[in-house]
Protein backbone atom coordinates (compact mmCIF):
# COMPACT_ATOMS: atom_id res chain seq x y z
CA UNK A 1 0.00 0.00 0.00
CA UNK A 2 1.42 3.91 -0.83
CA UNK A 3 2.28 5.84 2.45
CA UNK A 4 1.52 9.35 2.36
CA UNK A 5 4.91 11.33 3.89
CA UNK A 6 6.69 8.38 3.81
CA UNK A 7 10.54 9.24 4.05
CA UNK A 8 11.09 7.08 1.26
CA UNK A 9 10.77 9.01 -1.97
CA UNK A 10 7.74 7.59 -3.64
CA UNK A 11 8.28 6.83 -7.73
CA UNK A 12 6.14 9.95 -8.65
CA UNK A 13 8.31 12.18 -7.32
CA UNK A 14 11.09 10.81 -9.51
CA UNK A 15 9.58 10.55 -12.51
CA UNK A 16 8.58 14.33 -11.53
CA UNK A 17 12.27 14.99 -11.00
CA UNK A 18 12.78 13.07 -14.19
CA UNK A 19 9.93 15.14 -16.42
CA UNK A 20 11.52 18.26 -14.51
CA UNK A 21 15.30 17.72 -15.75
CA UNK A 22 14.00 16.72 -19.44
CA UNK A 23 11.89 20.04 -19.48
CA UNK A 24 15.31 22.27 -18.48
CA UNK A 25 16.87 20.16 -20.41
CA UNK A 26 14.54 21.06 -23.89
CA UNK A 27 14.32 24.35 -22.55
CA UNK A 28 18.16 25.47 -22.51
CA UNK A 29 18.26 23.46 -25.52
CA UNK A 30 16.35 26.19 -27.67
CA UNK A 31 19.04 28.67 -28.56
CA UNK A 32 20.24 26.19 -30.92
CA UNK A 33 17.18 24.80 -31.65
CA UNK A 34 16.72 27.82 -33.95
CA UNK A 35 13.88 29.33 -32.20
CA UNK A 36 12.77 33.01 -32.23
CA UNK A 37 14.47 35.13 -29.35
CA UNK A 38 11.30 36.60 -28.58
CA UNK A 39 9.85 33.04 -27.57
CA UNK A 40 13.34 32.24 -25.64
CA UNK A 41 12.56 35.21 -23.79
CA UNK A 42 9.30 34.58 -22.88
CA UNK A 43 11.02 31.21 -21.62
CA UNK A 44 13.27 32.64 -19.75
CA UNK A 45 10.98 34.89 -17.97
CA UNK A 46 8.97 32.07 -17.25
CA UNK A 47 11.78 30.05 -15.73
CA UNK A 48 12.78 32.91 -13.68
CA UNK A 49 9.49 33.57 -12.07
CA UNK A 50 9.46 29.95 -11.81
CA UNK A 51 12.44 29.66 -10.17
CA UNK A 52 11.64 32.74 -7.70
CA UNK A 53 8.34 31.57 -7.01
CA UNK A 54 9.44 28.12 -6.01
CA UNK A 55 11.79 29.91 -3.39
CA UNK A 56 8.64 32.20 -2.14
CA UNK A 57 6.59 28.38 -2.04
CA UNK A 58 9.47 26.66 -0.29
CA UNK A 59 9.17 28.82 2.65
CA UNK A 60 5.96 31.03 2.68
CA UNK A 61 4.28 28.40 0.52
CA UNK A 62 4.80 25.14 3.10
CA UNK A 63 4.78 27.69 6.21
CA UNK A 64 2.35 30.07 5.43
CA UNK A 65 4.40 32.93 6.84
CA UNK A 66 4.10 35.34 3.60
CA UNK A 67 7.22 37.14 2.62
CA UNK A 68 7.18 40.19 1.04
CA UNK A 69 11.40 39.88 0.95
CA UNK A 70 11.94 37.99 -1.95
CA UNK A 71 12.06 40.33 -4.20
CA UNK A 72 14.80 42.19 -2.65
CA UNK A 73 16.51 38.98 -1.40
CA UNK A 74 17.13 38.40 -5.34
CA UNK A 75 18.27 41.70 -5.80
CA UNK A 76 21.10 41.20 -3.25
CA UNK A 77 21.96 37.89 -5.12
CA UNK A 78 22.20 40.06 -8.28
CA UNK A 79 24.38 42.42 -6.30
CA UNK A 80 26.48 40.27 -5.03
CA UNK A 81 27.59 38.07 -8.18
CA UNK A 82 28.12 41.21 -10.52
CA UNK A 83 30.18 42.97 -8.21
CA UNK A 84 31.82 39.70 -7.70
CA UNK A 85 32.08 39.16 -11.37
CA UNK A 86 33.76 43.19 -11.42
CA UNK A 87 36.30 42.02 -9.17
CA UNK A 88 37.15 39.02 -11.41
CA UNK A 89 35.90 35.78 -9.20
CA UNK A 90 35.35 33.15 -11.37
CA UNK A 91 31.69 32.63 -12.15
CA UNK A 92 30.94 29.61 -9.70
CA UNK A 93 32.53 32.13 -6.85
CA UNK A 94 30.21 34.57 -7.83
CA UNK A 95 27.02 32.54 -7.59
CA UNK A 96 28.46 31.20 -4.52
CA UNK A 97 28.80 34.30 -2.64
CA UNK A 98 25.30 35.17 -4.12
CA UNK A 99 23.99 32.23 -2.06
CA UNK A 100 26.18 33.23 1.09
CA UNK A 101 25.41 37.07 0.91
CA UNK A 102 21.46 36.39 0.94
CA UNK A 103 21.47 33.37 3.05
CA UNK A 104 23.28 35.95 5.82
CA UNK A 105 21.09 38.52 5.02
CA UNK A 106 17.88 36.03 5.32
CA UNK A 107 19.92 34.98 8.58
CA UNK A 108 19.31 38.36 10.11
CA UNK A 109 15.73 39.18 9.12
CA UNK A 110 14.61 35.71 9.77
CA UNK A 111 16.03 35.86 13.22
CA UNK A 112 14.49 39.12 13.91
CA UNK A 113 10.99 38.36 12.26
CA UNK A 114 10.49 34.79 12.59
CA UNK A 115 9.01 35.10 15.98
CA UNK A 116 6.55 37.15 14.77
CA UNK A 117 2.93 35.72 13.43
CA UNK A 118 0.71 36.71 10.69
CA UNK A 119 0.38 39.95 8.78
CA UNK A 120 2.91 41.18 11.63
CA UNK A 121 5.61 38.77 9.56
CA UNK A 122 4.62 40.17 6.16
CA UNK A 123 4.98 43.53 7.42
CA UNK A 124 8.30 43.14 8.69
CA UNK A 125 9.16 41.91 5.40
CA UNK A 126 8.30 44.52 3.58
CA UNK A 127 9.67 46.81 5.70
CA UNK A 128 13.23 44.44 4.92
CA UNK A 129 12.48 45.47 1.10
CA UNK A 130 12.72 49.01 1.59
CA UNK A 131 14.90 49.43 4.23
CA UNK A 132 17.68 47.57 1.37
CA UNK A 133 16.55 49.43 -1.23
CA UNK A 134 17.53 52.81 0.48
CA UNK A 135 21.05 51.24 1.91
CA UNK A 136 22.04 50.31 -1.44
CA UNK A 137 21.02 53.71 -2.67
CA UNK A 138 23.68 55.18 -0.20
CA UNK A 139 26.83 52.69 -0.77
CA UNK A 140 29.62 53.60 -2.46
CA UNK A 141 30.13 50.18 -3.98
CA UNK A 142 27.07 49.38 -5.47
CA UNK A 143 27.31 52.73 -8.13
CA UNK A 144 23.92 54.34 -5.50
CA UNK A 145 21.13 55.52 -7.36
CA UNK A 146 22.52 55.05 -10.48
CA UNK A 147 23.30 51.45 -9.95
CA UNK A 148 26.10 49.23 -11.63
CA UNK A 149 26.88 47.57 -15.10
CA UNK A 150 28.45 43.95 -15.80
CA UNK A 151 31.75 45.16 -16.99
CA UNK A 152 32.55 41.70 -18.74
CA UNK A 153 30.62 40.61 -21.20
CA UNK A 154 29.36 37.25 -21.47
CA UNK A 155 27.55 35.09 -24.09
CA UNK A 156 23.60 35.60 -23.77
CA UNK A 157 23.09 31.62 -23.96
CA UNK A 158 24.95 31.30 -20.64
CA UNK A 159 22.68 33.07 -17.60
CA UNK A 160 19.35 31.04 -19.82
CA UNK A 161 20.65 28.13 -19.26
CA UNK A 162 21.61 28.83 -16.18
CA UNK A 163 18.19 30.02 -15.03
CA UNK A 164 16.68 26.38 -16.47
CA UNK A 165 19.02 24.68 -14.41
CA UNK A 166 18.22 27.22 -11.71
CA UNK A 167 14.41 26.72 -12.28
CA UNK A 168 14.51 22.77 -12.63
CA UNK A 169 17.00 22.79 -9.09
CA UNK A 170 14.02 25.19 -7.21
CA UNK A 171 11.42 23.17 -8.34
CA UNK A 172 13.06 19.81 -7.94
CA UNK A 173 14.54 20.62 -4.13
CA UNK A 174 10.51 21.96 -3.30
CA UNK A 175 9.28 18.27 -3.91
CA UNK A 176 12.18 16.42 -2.41
CA UNK A 177 11.51 18.80 0.79
CA UNK A 178 7.17 18.47 0.47
CA UNK A 179 7.75 14.72 0.18
CA UNK A 180 10.27 14.63 3.25
CA UNK A 181 9.39 14.25 6.81
CA UNK A 182 10.54 17.84 6.76
CA UNK A 183 7.90 18.79 4.79
CA UNK A 184 4.95 16.94 6.96
CA UNK A 185 6.32 18.82 9.93
CA UNK A 186 6.53 22.33 7.92
CA UNK A 187 3.04 21.55 6.95
CA UNK A 188 2.12 21.23 10.80
CA UNK A 189 3.59 24.26 11.37
CA UNK A 190 1.23 26.24 9.03
CA UNK A 191 -1.48 24.03 10.28
CA UNK A 192 -1.05 24.56 14.35
CA UNK A 193 2.27 25.70 15.69
CA UNK A 194 1.03 25.33 18.85
CA UNK A 195 0.15 21.40 18.53
CA UNK A 196 3.28 21.40 16.26
CA UNK A 197 5.19 22.12 19.17
CA UNK A 198 3.42 19.43 21.62
CA UNK A 199 4.37 16.62 19.11
CA UNK A 200 7.99 17.76 19.29
CA UNK A 201 8.71 20.34 16.51
CA UNK A 202 10.93 23.20 16.94
CA UNK A 203 8.77 25.59 14.33
CA UNK A 204 11.60 28.70 15.27
CA UNK A 205 14.41 26.50 14.27
CA UNK A 206 13.00 24.82 11.25
CA UNK A 207 11.55 28.79 9.71
CA UNK A 208 15.02 29.87 10.01
CA UNK A 209 16.25 26.82 7.85
CA UNK A 210 13.42 26.89 5.44
CA UNK A 211 13.57 30.73 5.36
CA UNK A 212 17.57 30.40 4.60
CA UNK A 213 17.37 27.78 2.19
CA UNK A 214 14.68 29.87 0.23
CA UNK A 215 16.48 33.07 0.51
CA UNK A 216 19.63 30.99 -0.71
CA UNK A 217 17.45 29.76 -4.03
CA UNK A 218 16.07 33.32 -4.60
CA UNK A 219 19.67 34.70 -4.33
CA UNK A 220 20.75 32.34 -6.96
CA UNK A 221 17.97 33.33 -9.11
CA UNK A 222 18.64 37.05 -8.63
CA UNK A 223 22.29 36.35 -9.15
CA UNK A 224 21.79 34.47 -12.62
CA UNK A 225 19.04 37.76 -13.59
CA UNK A 226 21.62 39.75 -12.62
CA UNK A 227 24.04 38.38 -15.21
CA UNK A 228 21.32 38.01 -17.59
CA UNK A 229 20.53 41.86 -17.27
CA UNK A 230 23.93 43.39 -16.71
CA UNK A 231 22.46 46.65 -15.75
CA UNK A 232 21.50 46.59 -12.10
CA UNK A 233 19.45 49.61 -11.30
CA UNK A 234 18.20 49.21 -7.57
CA UNK A 235 15.07 51.19 -8.46
CA UNK A 236 13.91 48.31 -10.72
CA UNK A 237 16.02 45.47 -8.73
CA UNK A 238 14.31 46.43 -5.24
CA UNK A 239 10.75 47.43 -6.91
CA UNK A 240 8.18 45.40 -4.78
CA UNK A 241 6.90 44.22 -7.87
CA UNK A 242 9.21 41.08 -8.06
CA UNK A 243 8.32 39.99 -4.65
CA UNK A 244 4.53 40.22 -5.34
CA UNK A 245 5.27 38.05 -8.50
CA UNK A 246 7.33 35.78 -6.34
CA UNK A 247 3.82 35.29 -4.32
CA UNK A 248 1.45 35.53 -7.24
CA UNK A 249 3.10 32.79 -9.03
CA UNK A 250 2.57 30.08 -6.26
CA UNK A 251 -0.87 31.48 -5.39
CA UNK A 252 -2.11 31.25 -8.95
CA UNK A 253 -0.89 27.48 -9.47
CA UNK A 254 -1.40 26.43 -6.32
CA UNK A 255 0.71 27.24 -3.10
CA UNK A 256 2.76 24.77 -1.39
CA UNK A 257 2.07 22.30 -4.51
CA UNK A 258 5.21 22.14 -6.84
CA UNK A 259 3.53 21.81 -9.80
CA UNK A 260 1.58 25.26 -9.06
CA UNK A 261 4.19 27.69 -9.23
CA UNK A 262 5.07 26.39 -13.39
CA UNK A 263 1.56 26.58 -14.17
CA UNK A 264 1.87 29.88 -12.39
CA UNK A 265 4.97 31.11 -14.29
CA UNK A 266 3.55 30.06 -17.70
CA UNK A 267 0.15 31.79 -17.15
CA UNK A 268 1.36 34.88 -16.37
CA UNK A 269 4.10 35.66 -18.71
CA UNK A 270 1.77 34.47 -21.63
CA UNK A 271 -0.91 36.73 -20.16
CA UNK A 272 1.29 39.98 -19.55
CA UNK A 273 2.77 38.87 -23.74
CA UNK A 274 -0.97 38.81 -24.60
CA UNK A 275 -2.79 41.95 -22.70
CA UNK A 276 0.45 44.00 -23.27
CA UNK A 277 -0.61 43.70 -26.84
CA UNK A 278 -4.10 43.76 -26.89
CA UNK A 279 -4.86 46.17 -23.26
CA UNK A 280 -1.60 47.48 -22.79
CA UNK A 281 -3.11 50.12 -20.30
CA UNK A 282 -4.78 47.57 -18.43
CA UNK A 283 -2.56 44.49 -18.09
CA UNK A 284 -1.77 44.83 -14.62
CA UNK A 285 -5.31 45.71 -13.89
CA UNK A 286 -6.36 42.28 -15.74
CA UNK A 287 -3.31 40.18 -13.97
CA UNK A 288 -4.29 41.72 -10.36
CA UNK A 289 -8.17 40.42 -11.11
CA UNK A 290 -6.71 37.25 -12.08
CA UNK A 291 -5.35 36.95 -8.83
CA UNK A 292 -8.06 38.44 -7.02
CA UNK A 293 -10.37 35.69 -8.63
CA UNK A 294 -8.11 33.07 -8.06
CA UNK A 295 -7.87 33.91 -4.01
CA UNK A 296 -11.87 33.90 -4.06
CA UNK A 297 -13.19 31.26 -6.22
CA UNK A 298 -9.39 29.06 -6.05
CA UNK A 299 -8.33 29.44 -3.16
CA UNK A 300 -6.09 26.40 -3.96
CA UNK A 301 -4.51 27.15 -7.11
CA UNK A 302 -5.36 25.91 -10.76
CA UNK A 303 -3.41 22.76 -10.47
CA UNK A 304 -5.54 21.70 -7.47
CA UNK A 305 -8.66 22.91 -8.89
CA UNK A 306 -8.09 21.38 -12.00
CA UNK A 307 -7.28 17.98 -10.40
CA UNK A 308 -10.43 17.76 -8.91
CA UNK A 309 -12.30 18.37 -11.54
CA UNK A 310 -10.26 15.14 -13.54
CA UNK A 311 -10.87 13.16 -10.81
CA UNK A 312 -14.23 14.53 -9.97
CA UNK A 313 -13.77 13.49 -6.44
CA UNK A 314 -12.21 15.12 -3.33
CA UNK A 315 -8.80 13.66 -3.17
CA UNK A 316 -7.89 11.17 -0.49
CA UNK A 317 -4.67 13.04 -0.20
CA UNK A 318 -3.82 16.72 1.10
CA UNK A 319 -3.98 19.58 -1.44
CA UNK A 320 -0.50 20.05 -1.07
CA UNK A 321 0.13 16.19 -1.64
CA UNK A 322 -2.19 16.41 -4.43
CA UNK A 323 -0.21 18.91 -6.41
CA UNK A 324 2.41 17.23 -5.37
CA UNK A 325 1.91 13.94 -6.93
CA UNK A 326 -0.08 14.64 -10.12
CA UNK A 327 1.42 16.32 -12.91
CA UNK A 328 4.42 17.08 -11.57
CA UNK B 1 9.50 5.83 40.46
CA UNK B 2 8.44 9.35 40.27
CA UNK B 3 8.70 10.45 36.61
CA UNK B 4 7.20 13.84 37.06
CA UNK B 5 6.98 16.09 40.29
CA UNK B 6 5.80 19.63 40.10
CA UNK B 7 6.08 21.37 43.11
CA UNK B 8 4.63 25.09 44.37
CA UNK B 9 3.05 25.81 41.04
CA UNK B 10 1.78 29.23 40.48
CA UNK B 11 0.30 31.10 37.79
CA UNK B 12 -1.92 34.27 37.15
CA UNK B 13 -2.94 35.83 33.91
CA UNK B 14 -3.71 39.67 34.07
CA UNK B 15 -4.07 39.87 38.17
CA UNK B 16 -6.80 36.27 37.65
CA UNK B 17 -4.96 33.34 39.77
CA UNK B 18 -5.08 30.34 37.91
CA UNK B 19 -2.97 28.04 39.93
CA UNK B 20 -2.22 28.60 43.33
CA UNK B 21 0.46 26.19 44.88
CA UNK B 22 -0.34 23.36 43.33
CA UNK B 23 2.08 20.10 44.21
CA UNK B 24 1.31 17.31 42.02
CA UNK B 25 3.42 13.50 41.66
CA UNK B 26 2.99 11.02 38.98
CA UNK B 27 4.44 7.87 39.56
CA UNK B 28 6.03 5.09 36.58
CA UNK B 29 3.08 3.74 34.98
CA UNK B 30 0.61 5.37 37.23
CA UNK B 31 -2.80 6.81 35.83
CA UNK B 32 -4.20 9.74 37.50
CA UNK B 33 -7.02 11.73 37.27
CA UNK B 34 -7.74 15.20 37.43
CA UNK B 35 -10.72 16.50 38.34
CA UNK B 36 -12.68 19.97 39.22
CA UNK B 37 -15.00 22.61 37.98
CA UNK B 38 -14.82 24.51 35.21
CA UNK B 39 -12.14 26.95 35.75
CA UNK B 40 -10.75 25.18 38.28
CA UNK B 41 -7.25 25.51 36.78
CA UNK B 42 -6.82 22.29 35.37
CA UNK B 43 -5.98 22.78 31.73
CA UNK B 44 -3.51 25.95 33.13
CA UNK B 45 -1.76 23.44 35.36
CA UNK B 46 -1.58 20.59 32.12
CA UNK B 47 0.26 23.79 29.76
CA UNK B 48 2.18 24.33 32.80
CA UNK B 49 3.28 20.85 32.59
CA UNK B 50 3.34 20.99 28.86
CA UNK B 51 5.34 23.92 28.54
CA UNK B 52 2.73 25.69 26.68
CA UNK B 53 3.51 28.77 29.25
CA UNK B 54 5.94 28.81 32.05
CA UNK B 55 4.80 29.17 35.54
CA UNK B 56 5.31 32.24 37.74
CA UNK B 57 6.96 30.42 40.63
CA UNK B 58 7.37 26.61 41.39
CA UNK B 59 9.52 24.16 39.81
CA UNK B 60 8.50 20.92 37.48
CA UNK B 61 10.86 18.00 37.22
CA UNK B 62 10.44 15.18 34.81
CA UNK B 63 12.41 11.66 35.88
CA UNK B 64 14.69 14.22 38.00
CA UNK B 65 15.23 16.30 35.35
CA UNK B 66 14.24 20.19 35.37
CA UNK B 67 11.80 21.27 32.81
CA UNK B 68 10.67 24.84 34.53
CA UNK B 69 11.95 27.02 31.97
CA UNK B 70 12.14 24.41 28.60
CA UNK B 71 10.12 25.34 25.03
CA UNK B 72 7.29 22.96 24.45
CA UNK B 73 9.41 20.83 21.77
CA UNK B 74 11.65 20.46 24.02
CA UNK B 75 9.33 19.01 26.53
CA UNK B 76 7.99 17.05 23.94
CA UNK B 77 11.29 15.26 23.27
CA UNK B 78 12.12 14.25 26.59
CA UNK B 79 8.44 12.30 26.31
CA UNK B 80 5.57 14.41 27.28
CA UNK B 81 3.00 13.73 25.07
CA UNK B 82 -0.24 15.75 25.19
CA UNK B 83 -3.51 15.86 23.46
CA UNK B 84 -5.88 19.05 23.77
CA UNK B 85 -9.33 20.15 25.28
CA UNK B 86 -10.54 21.32 21.70
CA UNK B 87 -8.63 19.31 19.43
CA UNK B 88 -5.68 20.19 17.17
CA UNK B 89 -5.11 17.98 14.65
CA UNK B 90 -3.36 19.08 11.50
CA UNK B 91 -5.85 19.44 9.56
CA UNK B 92 -5.01 19.32 5.69
CA UNK B 93 -2.29 16.85 6.21
CA UNK B 94 -3.53 13.27 6.28
CA UNK B 95 -4.08 11.00 9.41
CA UNK B 96 -0.76 9.24 8.43
CA UNK B 97 0.74 12.33 8.34
CA UNK B 98 -0.30 13.36 11.12
CA UNK B 99 1.01 10.68 13.12
CA UNK B 100 4.75 11.15 11.07
CA UNK B 101 4.92 14.57 12.24
CA UNK B 102 5.97 13.70 15.38
CA UNK B 103 9.62 14.13 16.98
CA UNK B 104 10.06 10.92 18.51
CA UNK B 105 11.31 11.33 22.33
CA UNK B 106 14.89 11.80 22.67
CA UNK B 107 15.04 7.92 24.32
CA UNK B 108 12.70 6.30 21.61
CA UNK B 109 14.52 3.01 20.57
CA UNK B 110 13.13 3.13 17.55
CA UNK B 111 12.62 5.81 14.92
CA UNK B 112 8.76 5.89 14.08
CA UNK B 113 8.74 5.32 9.94
CA UNK B 114 5.04 4.87 8.36
CA UNK B 115 4.55 1.45 9.49
CA UNK B 116 5.12 2.57 13.39
CA UNK B 117 2.37 4.59 12.44
CA UNK B 118 0.10 2.69 10.81
CA UNK B 119 0.30 0.54 13.91
CA UNK B 120 -0.04 3.30 16.04
CA UNK B 121 -3.55 4.42 14.32
CA UNK B 122 -4.62 0.37 14.55
CA UNK B 123 -4.55 0.80 18.08
CA UNK B 124 -6.88 3.38 18.11
CA UNK B 125 -9.22 2.04 15.26
CA UNK B 126 -7.97 4.48 12.57
CA UNK B 127 -5.83 2.73 9.86
CA UNK B 128 -8.62 2.49 7.53
CA UNK B 129 -9.04 6.57 7.51
CA UNK B 130 -4.85 6.57 7.14
CA UNK B 131 -4.64 8.55 3.78
CA UNK B 132 -7.75 10.38 4.32
CA UNK B 133 -7.59 14.57 5.32
CA UNK B 134 -7.61 14.80 8.94
CA UNK B 135 -10.03 17.28 8.50
CA UNK B 136 -12.52 14.75 7.26
CA UNK B 137 -12.81 12.98 10.60
CA UNK B 138 -15.31 12.81 13.07
CA UNK B 139 -15.09 14.41 16.71
CA UNK B 140 -14.54 10.99 17.97
CA UNK B 141 -11.75 10.17 15.60
CA UNK B 142 -9.95 13.31 16.22
CA UNK B 143 -9.83 12.90 19.95
CA UNK B 144 -8.23 8.85 19.19
CA UNK B 145 -6.18 10.61 16.29
CA UNK B 146 -4.29 12.94 19.11
CA UNK B 147 -3.79 10.33 21.47
CA UNK B 148 -2.40 8.03 18.25
CA UNK B 149 -0.08 11.38 17.79
CA UNK B 150 1.02 11.90 21.57
CA UNK B 151 2.21 8.50 21.38
CA UNK B 152 4.19 8.36 18.99
CA UNK B 153 6.23 10.41 20.92
CA UNK B 154 6.81 7.22 22.89
CA UNK B 155 6.33 9.45 26.07
CA UNK B 156 7.18 8.89 29.57
CA UNK B 157 4.12 11.03 30.57
CA UNK B 158 1.13 11.63 28.29
CA UNK B 159 -1.12 14.59 29.17
CA UNK B 160 -5.17 13.68 28.23
CA UNK B 161 -6.94 17.09 28.35
CA UNK B 162 -10.53 15.47 28.51
CA UNK B 163 -10.47 12.74 26.40
CA UNK B 164 -13.64 11.45 25.94
CA UNK B 165 -15.89 15.02 25.90
CA UNK B 166 -17.78 15.29 23.04
CA UNK B 167 -18.34 11.25 22.35
CA UNK B 168 -21.10 8.78 22.73
CA UNK B 169 -21.26 6.72 25.40
CA UNK B 170 -19.99 3.81 24.01
CA UNK B 171 -17.05 5.89 22.02
CA UNK B 172 -15.69 7.13 25.54
CA UNK B 173 -15.99 3.33 26.67
CA UNK B 174 -13.58 1.82 24.37
CA UNK B 175 -11.19 5.30 24.41
CA UNK B 176 -11.12 4.72 28.41
CA UNK B 177 -10.55 1.13 28.12
CA UNK B 178 -7.64 1.74 25.46
CA UNK B 179 -6.62 4.19 28.36
CA UNK B 180 -6.63 2.37 30.52
CA UNK B 181 -4.60 -0.11 28.61
CA UNK B 182 -2.08 2.57 28.27
CA UNK B 183 -0.72 1.92 31.68
CA UNK B 184 1.82 -0.17 30.48
CA UNK B 185 3.47 1.53 28.41
CA UNK B 186 3.60 5.38 30.17
CA UNK B 187 2.60 7.32 33.14
CA UNK B 188 -0.76 9.15 32.37
CA UNK B 189 -3.10 12.33 33.53
CA UNK B 190 -6.15 12.90 32.21
CA UNK B 191 -7.94 15.83 33.25
CA UNK B 192 -12.01 14.86 32.63
CA UNK B 193 -15.08 16.47 33.41
CA UNK B 194 -17.00 13.39 33.21
CA UNK B 195 -16.03 12.04 36.78
CA UNK B 196 -18.50 9.29 36.61
CA UNK B 197 -16.93 7.62 33.72
CA UNK B 198 -13.24 8.63 34.09
CA UNK B 199 -12.77 8.06 37.84
CA UNK B 200 -12.94 4.24 37.73
CA UNK B 201 -10.22 3.87 35.84
CA UNK B 202 -8.12 6.29 37.51
CA UNK B 203 -5.47 4.81 39.74
CA UNK B 204 -5.68 8.08 42.25
CA UNK B 205 -7.40 11.48 42.13
CA UNK B 206 -6.71 14.84 42.07
CA UNK B 207 -9.67 17.37 42.43
CA UNK B 208 -8.83 20.88 42.21
CA UNK B 209 -10.97 24.44 42.89
CA UNK B 210 -9.99 28.03 42.42
CA UNK B 211 -6.94 26.99 40.89
CA UNK B 212 -5.70 25.11 44.22
CA UNK B 213 -5.83 20.95 44.83
CA UNK B 214 -8.40 20.89 47.43
CA UNK B 215 -8.22 16.66 47.70
CA UNK B 216 -5.98 13.59 46.58
CA UNK B 217 -6.15 10.05 47.09
CA UNK B 218 -7.71 6.49 45.87
CA UNK B 219 -10.70 6.80 43.58
CA UNK B 220 -12.19 5.16 46.47
CA UNK B 221 -11.44 7.99 48.80
CA UNK B 222 -12.33 10.86 46.41
CA UNK B 223 -15.69 9.27 46.12
CA UNK B 224 -16.42 10.09 49.68
CA UNK B 225 -14.72 12.77 50.48
CA UNK B 226 -16.59 15.51 52.42
CA UNK B 227 -15.39 18.76 50.25
CA UNK B 228 -15.29 17.21 46.76
CA UNK B 229 -18.81 15.38 47.51
CA UNK B 230 -20.13 18.84 48.38
CA UNK B 231 -18.36 21.34 46.00
CA UNK B 232 -17.99 19.35 42.89
CA UNK B 233 -18.68 15.75 42.30
CA UNK B 234 -22.20 16.00 44.29
CA UNK B 235 -24.45 13.56 42.67
CA UNK B 236 -22.53 12.37 39.92
CA UNK B 237 -20.55 11.10 42.92
CA UNK B 238 -23.36 8.76 44.31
Amino acid sequence: MPMAGTPRTPRSTWLGVLSTVALAALAAALPWLGVSSYLRTLVYYAAYYLALGQAWNLMSGLTGYVSFAHGALAGIGAYAAVIALNAGWPMAAALGAAVAVTGLASLVIGATSLRLHGTAFTFATLFFQELVLLVLRKLPFTGGPGGMVLQEILPVWLPYVMMMAVAAGATIAMALVRRSRVGVRVLAIKNDEAAAAAVGIDSTRLKLALFCASAGIAGLVGAVHGIFAASLYPDVLFSVDISLVALAVPLIGGVATVSGPLAGAILYVGLREVLQVIAPALHLTIVGLLLLAVVLFMREGIVVALARIVTRRRPRMTPAALGAGRGD
Amino acid sequence: MTVLRAEGLHKRFSGVIAVKDVDLSVAEGELLGLFGPNGAGKTTVFNLIAGAFYPDEGRIRLNDEDITRLPAFRRARLGIGRTFQVVRPFRTLSVLENVLATVPSDDATARHDAETAFELLSQVGLAERAHDPAGELTLGMLKRLEVARALALSPRLLLLDEPIAGLTTREAGELLKFIRSLKARTSVVMVEHNVRLALPICDRAVVMDAGMVIAEGAPAEIRVHPEVVRAYLGEAAE
